[in-house]
Parts: C-alpha cells; structure tokens; sequence
C-alpha cells in the first residue's frame, strides 16, 4: 500500500503567468524516502472542496538541490489552480515517495550524449535530468529542443539560459516557438514532421544520440517518435513521458448506494455489467458468486488474473447499489470511496448493482 | 502541437505510455492481464523447472537447470514490479498460487486458464524426467521468443522495456536445450523418449499462441498492446520448429 508524508511547502516561484515552481521540504525522519532518480515524480494528494485530489507533477529539481516541482495551471484544473493560486509558504502537502520510469542511466565515466524534445511543462523531468547529466557526468552532452507558444511561456528560461552559458560546449538549446517570430525560420511554427527532419539533419546527430527523452502532449510524441525512428534511432533509445492533454478530470462523485439493500427474492441478485460500452444483464446468487464469476459465466470477457484481490487486474467501478468486498490487498481507500472494487472479490448487498470496467 | 488528441487516439496512432497515472481504466485491466499472464507462466516454468534439476544427467545440465530455474524467477520478479506500480500487492501476489502444482499428465486444457492463476495453460502439465524438461524447453523456449518479441513492441514502455531486457536470456534458456538435443537423440532409448515427448508438447506450445481471430486481440491491437495476430505469430513458430528441429528428423 502506498503512504503518503507530509511535505512542507517553504517556497514558492512563479515561474510563468501560468506556472508556478514549489520547493517543498520532508520532516527530518521522512528524508530518507524523498532521494529521487531524475525524471521522476511525486504524486500529491490534498483536500479540496471536501474532495481529495491526486495528482502527480514531475520533479525538477537537480542534484543537491531541495524537492521542486512546477506546477502550471490547466483549464478547468483544481489542483492546477489551487496550486497556482491558493498555495503558500507554511503550508503542507501529501506526498508519496518518489516513482516514475522516465529515467535513464548516468555516470561519471561513461560520457553520453542526451537529447530531449520537450513541450511545455513536460520541460520538469528533462530540466531534473538535464541538471544530473550536466553535475554527474562530465563528459556528457545534452541537446534540448524546447517547444512552447510563445517567449512568455518558456518555463525555467532563465536557468535554462545559465546552463547554456555554464556549459557551453555540452549543452545545445533550442526554443522552437509556435506563435511569434524568431530569426531562424527552423525554430518557428509548430514543431512538425519536416521541422523535426531539418533538426534532425542540423542539429541532432541521430547516430551521436545514446537516449532521445519525449516529454509533451499526444501530438508532439507521436509526430517526434516517429521522425526519430525514420532517422534510425531505435526503440530502446526512445524514452517517453507522456504529459496528457487530457489528463483525467475530477472523477464523478461515488454514487449513493440505492435504497433497496435486501436481496431479491431467494438471494437472487440483479447486475448490469458494463465492458468496452457494452451493457450485459444478469443475476447471480449474492452470497455465493462474486461478480466477476458471474460475468465470466455469463460471457463476458471481463478482466482478471489472480481472483485473491491481490493484483486489481479486475478493477470496476459500482454505478449503482452497494457491493461487499471480501477481501482487499490492492485497493486504496480513496479509490474504494470513489466507488471502486475488486470484482474478484466482491458480492451485491442490494437487489440491483450497476458495475463497470470502463471508467 | 495539437493538444485535443485522446489518449485512446494516441494508443491507436502507435503512441507509448510510461505512466500508470496516464492509463485509460479498460487499458489497465488488459495490461495487467497481459503482465499478469507473463509473471505467472515464469513463476510456473521456474518451479517445475525445479522439479527435473535432480535427474539431470551432469554437472553441466545440472547448472543449466539451475539457471533456468533462478532467472525465469528474477524474470517474474521485473515484471510483478511493474503490476506494483498499479497497486498489485507484490509480496502476496508471489506466494498467492502454489506455482510448482501441476494437473494430470492427460488433462486438456485447450488454450484455457484454469484454476486461480493467468499462467499459460501448458505450465500446467507436468514435466516427466530430463528428456521431457529438454523438449517442453525447446519447444516453448522458440515460441516464447516469438511472443516476447511481440510484447516487446507494448505501448506501456516500462514492460517493453523489461520484456526487451529478458528476451535474450531467455534465449539463452532455449539454446541450453538445444544443446542438450545432440546426446539424447544419439541414444536410441532417449530418442524415443523425445520423439514422444515432441508429440506431446508441440500441440500444447501451439495452444499457447491463442485462437485465431480472437477479439480480445483486436482490443489488444487498438491499444498499441498488441501487433500481430495470434494466428501470424504461430505460424512463425512452425517455421523456427522446422528449422531448428527438422534436421534432427523431430518435426
């Protein structure tokens, strides 16, 4: 089960009119389960509104440097806002231990060249990884493409900038700006196929590059892994983190258990079981069959693996009416008040349930 | 850059995921299935490969049993990590299935899962002595190349990238095998052992590849999961068993 520690917040920066960078501290005790790989993140949890949020924001931070993140504000976004607006030095977060596999190796001896293509905010785990090459690895080249609307947005900008003049003949940057106009045709516009070919023939010597790191949106990741593929840069030199546009939204609130908590008669319960936005009816006898047996009986293809509530292969969500879980090794308590289930695991208590796999 | 696209759109272009906080809840349970199925068929293979360490006939076939034994566990180790990343409760998933239990020698199980685990249907049959243990090796050694070469190519990169990392050892575990083949088959009482053995085991490997025209593989195949179609994949099998085994007289 994951725990999550307090975290205080001791300074905050804006960062852009959009963005703001959040140094935050571990208790004293808590320190050793805050030590990070580069690339990274933390996964945040903190009430509002009544409701508790998860989010996770990638560190940026470099090495000896305190725990930073950058938070930048998405429309319509709670946390985002909260954070960008709301949050202050004093005040304290939630913070489970560092995770993420957007790491690649880096040492001292062993000189490579890194080259990342970042968007936007997903500039946080290449800057923390930028930093370690740069620290860790003397002999090691980076070479960032950086995309972004315009001038305004560019986060870390101005650190960006003194890392370049630090480490001049290791470190390539280059803004690519979409709106706005830059003196070299290459770096405006959006950055596109044959955008991502002429960088590819100018700046970005495929065969040099040891580890490509891809870090936006959908569009960006998609046109960039397959432009470095087309230049012979093989699959596992490609790192990816995605920074979803639509990152999952304030789930709906866990739905109120029916009133009619007796079974049917006999025992005999009523389930719908929704699977890949396919409705299935049927009953099943509560006390014996848990539901996912009775979806397997009744054909459905639902997903399983262990059936011991261990591995939560078999996670739905109850719509509707109330369900029992017998036992539960994978779930957590905020995602069973959200409603969730080990279907494995779980029995109808009311004479209707409605279940589904696709939320 | 366009920002509107879907994640599900992504997954369909061919776009990769590292993150279990960016996966579509239908994407995680087939993902987890498709972990799940592997950490169980290595935790099933190690144990029963455990069982025939005591009739190997040297010291040599003894440290390779060995091996095999230790890395398809370390193997299963990698991978159950990553189901952790999701919430999987590690320590009890590895002790939740006694993985050395075998069904009778005759049962058929077809390409169904049986019993409380997602391992392959054929790590449910026994193995019968060294020989046997040699041909169910080969056998499912070059067919479990062909499906890891093809969850290599996942979109959730953490388990590509695992699954790239253990291919080659697991290739090793075959080319052990077949090693092994040469001496056997010079012995007239042990060919016979393993043409017997090859009769049994080869429409059992065949079965694990699955049933053409599934339609959990067009599922699969939308969310950048899978590639090729079961059928495609078997048919890569018969042709490497042909190769390998058909200058032995076996196939």
């Amino acid at each position: 089960m994951s725990r999550f520690y307090p975290l205080e917040v001791t300074a905050l920066r804006r960062e852009t009119r959009d963005a703001v960078v959040i140094t935050l501290s571990p208790r004293p005790e808590d320190r050793g389960h805050f030590g990070f790989v580069p690339g990274q993140y933390l996964t945040l949890r903190h009430v509002i509104d009544g409701e508790e949020m998860r989010r996770c924001y990638s560190i940026c931070s470099g090495p000896g440097e305190p725990l930073q993140i950058a938070v930048k504000r998405v429309a319509g976004g709670v946390f985002s806002t909260f954070a960008n607006e709301g949050l202050a030095p004093g005040m304290t977060l939630e913070a489970m231990p560092p995770e993420g596999r957007f790491t690649v190796p880096i040492e001292a001896e062993t000189p490579r060249h890194y080259a990342a293509i970042a968007a936007g905010s997903g500039i946080t785990p290449v800057l923390a990884i930028l930093k370690a090459a740069m620290a860790r690895s003397p002999r090691s080249a980076f070479t960032l493409v950086y995309a972004n609307r315009e001038l305004s947005t560019i986060m870390f900008r101005e650190e960006l900038e003194a890392l370049k003049n630090t480490h001049l003949e290791r470190f390539s940057l280059l803004h690519v700006l979409s709106a706005g106009h830059q003196e070299i045709p290459l770096l405006s516009g959006r950055l596109d196929e044959p955008k991502l070919t002429e960088l590819f023939r100018l700046w970005i010597d495929p065969a040099s590059v040891d580890f490509l790191l891809l870090c936006g949106p959908e569009g960006l990741m998609l046109t960039a892994a397959a432009s470095a593929r087309a230049h012979g840069i093989e699959e596992n030199r490609i790192k990816f983190e995605l920074f979803a546009s639509g990152r999952p939204g304030r789930l709906r609130p866990a739905p109120k258990p029916s009133t009619g908590v007796s079974a049917g008669r006999s025992g005999m319960h009523e389930a719908e079981i929704i699977l890949d936005g396919v409705s299935h009816r049927l009953t099943l006898r509560g006390e014996e069959t848990s539901l996912l047996d009775a979806a397997l009986a009744a054909g459905v293809d639902a997903p399983y693996a262990c059936k011991a509530g261990v591995c939560s292969t078999c996670r739905g969500r109850v719509l509707e009416g109330e369900v029992e879980m017998v036992a539960n090794h994978a779930l957590e308590d905020y995602e069973v008040r959200q409603g969730y289930v080990l279907t494995c695991q779980s029995h109808p208590r009311s004479a209707r349930v409605v279940v589904s796999y696709d939320q | 850059m366009s920002g509107s696209m879907g994640i599900e759109d992504y997954l369909a272009a061919g776009g990769q995921l590292t993150s279990p906080a960016n996966v579509p809840p239908r994407y995680r349970g087939e993902l987890l299935r498709l972990m799940a199925s592997f950490v169980d068929s290595e935790l099933a293979a190690s144990a029963g490969f455990a069982t025939v360490i005591n009739t190997a006939p040297s010291t040599e076939s003894r440290i390779a049993a060995c091996r095999i034994v230790l890395e398809k566990a370390e193997h299963a180790g990698r991978v159950l990590a990553l189901m952790g990343d999701f919430g999987a409760d590690t320590k009890r998933y590895e002790t939740h299935h006694d993985w050395a239990a075998r069904l009778p020698r005759e049962a058929d199980l077809g390409a169904a899962r049986w019993g409380g685990d997602m391992r392959l249907s054929v790590f449910h049959y026994p193995l019968e002595g060294w020989a046997d243990a040699v041909v169910m090796n080969v056998l499912m050694g070059l067919a479990s190349a062909i499906q890891l070469d093809e969850l290599g190519r996942a979109s959730y990169a953490p388990f590509a990238e695992a699954i790239r990392e253990i291919a080659p050892r697991e290739r090793a575990h075959t080319r052990l095998g077949v090693k092994a083949l040469p001496e056997l088959l010079a012995d007239a009482k042990t060919r016979r052992e393993v043409e017997a053995s090859v009769r049994y085991w080869r429409p059992r490997v065949a079965a694990t590849f699955g049933h053409a025209g599934s339609a959990r593989f067009a599922l699969l195949r939308r969310f950048g999961l899978r590639q090729r179609p079961n059928e495609a994949l078997l048919a890569l099998w018969e042709a490497e068993l042909r190769e390998k085994l058909g200058p032995y007289g076996l196939v």
